[in-house]
């Protein structure tokens, strides 16, 4: 018995707070009707109203927000965030008034009303009721005789064996406010976040606004990348080959009368077509690592780590199909943090972690060395950076002096 | 000598088989896959065949699994295979048989003719042929094995890696026999190798210890 007590009492409790909190709250929730129909009116003063109207929305939105967030936490259900549609085509005044939630805000005002007086009313009966019974009866002779306290309603206290009554009421009024508060206080949460929550069209709608916008994102991150390739090949391998088709020409006019320049600039040319294959070697290693064509990014990984200087031990979960930008990146991100732990830092164990996080491609690479990286000393750290940023993705180095450096990145792949 | 050539970019068999042609060596089939290459060499029984590392239907890395099972089906037969960028865990499945007459090079070594003609010659012969790039990999990854060696012991561990004879080491570097005698025994005894004759199995032995994590041989 003592334990279902003392177990239920902090719902209890929770519930009495969250009405005595509602009932002002519903209070001020009865001037919502008035102003907003004021901030409407304003529309006639030169317009202003197209101004204040939105504002007054606003301010509804936060208010209502705040009663969902409160409702939220009552009933321990997640809450996420319902923001006002502010950017968006046409005027703002439009764009809320077309906007489902406002509307629902709007509804949401009358039940806020009609639920939150009632229950806050009850809820601030009971608790004051206890309270005054506690603190009045001992008090009983304090009232003037033509208006005596009175317990139960009908019973008027005149003496200290009246008085005795008072455990009585107590404990029915506090009865009626621990079976009545926490339900009245979670009906009255459920219906306001059932008032506001998002339909499934609303669900809908914000799944495609926050698709459409990563997808802005990859296509610019794309772009980004493409700008690099270009530039990579026309200052590379496009000027390399100018410069051998010049000799090349050259040597074929100065074939008869000059032989000995004809073979010198042949010989040039030859030595430039291997310079280019080599430096295009590079570039396509960068766009896309051959290895990770052939073998995928486990098999890429597996060679890349067996190969590295020292003992590495690569672990990954069931990563799935990832794009292809993102495997490169990794792999890209792998290579470089291992190439620097083996090439600086003097570690004798690395430990690679690959795990998908939510939407994201999580990477770890962890080393035993001596720490300390200073990504300003041309560490390779700064070009692994852009390579994620490209990907609109997240690097952290942590490198105390004396180690363990750790790099971890993430790198979101919404697929 | 005959060659049967796997590669399915038709402008560069052409052109293996431009430069074969004038160094009078034949070539008995020219294919584009993987099945054809083996039934080809079941049929003309070359002195070596040649083997690009993407292959139809799925260019990853075909080649190198043709190359493996041409060997299995002929152990004898020298494979040369060429590719467009090297990677040493090719060249380490391509070792494993333990057996000579094995080479590994970039595309780009073709143009260097009579280079290319030679290694082939050596790989048809029984030698392991490596390209530099692999050893160069090996080598600038592995700076805490090789760290003790002169500038000059560097030079002719590379050239041992890539599979050259003691004479070509020497005419390499212009160096006396003596000294490239003595080189190579300081090498192996600095590295705690055992001395291996100058065939493929010190192309092995010198491949395995740059590869491997461990210190010894």
């Amino acid at each position: 018995m003592t334990d279902a007590v003392l177990r239920t009492a902090p719902r209890v409790l929770g519930g009495a707070r969250y009405l005595l909190i509602t009932l002002p709250a519903a209070m001020v929730t009865l001037f919502a009707p008035p102003l907003l129909l004021a901030a409407t009116m304003t529309i006639t003063f030169a317009g202003a109203g197209f101004v204040v109207l939105p504002a007054a929305l606003g301010v509804l939105r936060s208010w209502a927000e705040w009663h969902r967030r409160r409702g939220s936490r009552l009933l321990d259900v997640p809450f996420e965030p319902r923001p006002l549609p502010v950017t968006g085509e046409g005027p703002r005044w439009r764009r809320y008034l077309r906007d489902r939630g406002v509307r629902r805000d709007l509804r949401w005002i009358f039940v806020a009303i009609g639920t939150g007086l009632p229950t806050g009313l009850l809820a601030l009966y009971v608790v004051g009721d206890v309270l005054f019974t506690c603190i009045a009866t001992p008090l009983w002779w304090v009232f003037p005789e033509a208006e005596p306290l009175r317990l139960l309603l009908v019973v008027p206290v005149t003496s200290w064996a009246a008085a005795l009554l008072a455990p009585v009421q107590v404990l029915l009024v506090g009865a009626l406010g621990w079976w009545a508060l926490p339900r009245l206080s979670r009906w009255h949460a459920r219906t306001c976040l059932a008032v506001l929550a998002p339909s499934p069209e609303d669900e809908m709608a914000r799944r495609v606004d926050v698709l459409t916008r990563s997808r802005a994102d990859a296509v610019d991150a794309h772009g980004a990348e493409l700008r690099r390739i270009e530039r990579d090949l026309h200052d590379g391998t496009q000027a390399r080959l100018v410069a051998i088709a010049m000799r090349l020409g050259v040597a074929r006019e100065s074939l008869t009368a000059d032989p000995e320049t004809a073979a010198m600039l042949l010989k040039q040319a030859h030595e430039g077509t291997e310079e280019a294959m080599t430096e295009l070697r590079a570039v396509i290693r960068t766009i896309y690592p051959p290895i990770l064509a052939d073998r995928g990014l486990l098999g890429a990984l597996t060679a890349l780590t067996t190969r590295a200087g020292v003992p590495v031990r690569l672990e990954t979960d069931d990563l799935g199909r990832l794009p292809a930008a993102v495997e490169a990146a990794a792999y890209f991100v792998v290579s470089e943090a291992v190439t620097n732990a083996t090439k600086h830092s003097g570690a004798t164990n690395v430990l690679v972690r690959l795990g998908k996080r939510d939407a994201s491609l999580a990477i770890t690479v962890t080393d035993d060395g001596m720490g300390g990286v200073d990504e300003s000393k041309g560490t390779g750290l700064v070009g692994l950076r852009g390579r994620v940023a490209a990907l609109d993705g997240t690097t952290d180095v942590s490198s105390p002096a004396g180690g363990p450096t750790v790099i971890s990145v993430e790198l979101p792949c919404r697929s | 000598m005959q060659v049967v050539i796997v590669e399915d970019n038709v402008l560069l068999s052409a052109g293996l088989e431009l430069i074969l042609d004038t160094r009078g060596i034949e070539v008995a089939a020219c294919v584009g896959d993987a099945p054809t290459f083996l039934a080809a060499v079941e049929e003309h029984r070359p002195d070596a065949a040649i083997v690009d590392v993407r292959l139809p239907p799925t260019f990853r890395d075909e080649g190198i699994k043709a190359a493996l099972q041409a060997r299995r089906n002929r152990p004898e037969l020298p494979v040369l295979v060429l590719s467009q960028y090297v990677e040493q865990d090719y060249a380490r499945e391509l070792l494993s048989d333990g057996r000579g007459g094995v080479g590994y090079l970039l595309k780009d070594r073709v143009s260097r003719v009579g280079e290319f003609v030679d290694a082939l010659e050596r790989v048809a012969a029984g030698a392991t042929v490596m390209d530099p790039e692999v050893v160069a990999q090996l080598l600038s990854r592995r700076d805490d094995l090789v760290g003790s060696l002169t500038p000059r012991e560097r030079e002719v561990l590379a050239l041992m890696a890539e599979g050259h004879d003691n004479s070509t080491i020497r005419s390499r570097l212009v160096v006396s026999d003596n000294a490239v005698h003595k080189h190579i025994g300081n090498i192996f005894a600095k590295l705690g190798l055992g001395q291996h004759d100058s065939g493929h199995r010190r192309v092995l032995a010198v491949l395995a210890y740059l590869g491997s994590g461990r210190t010894g041989g």
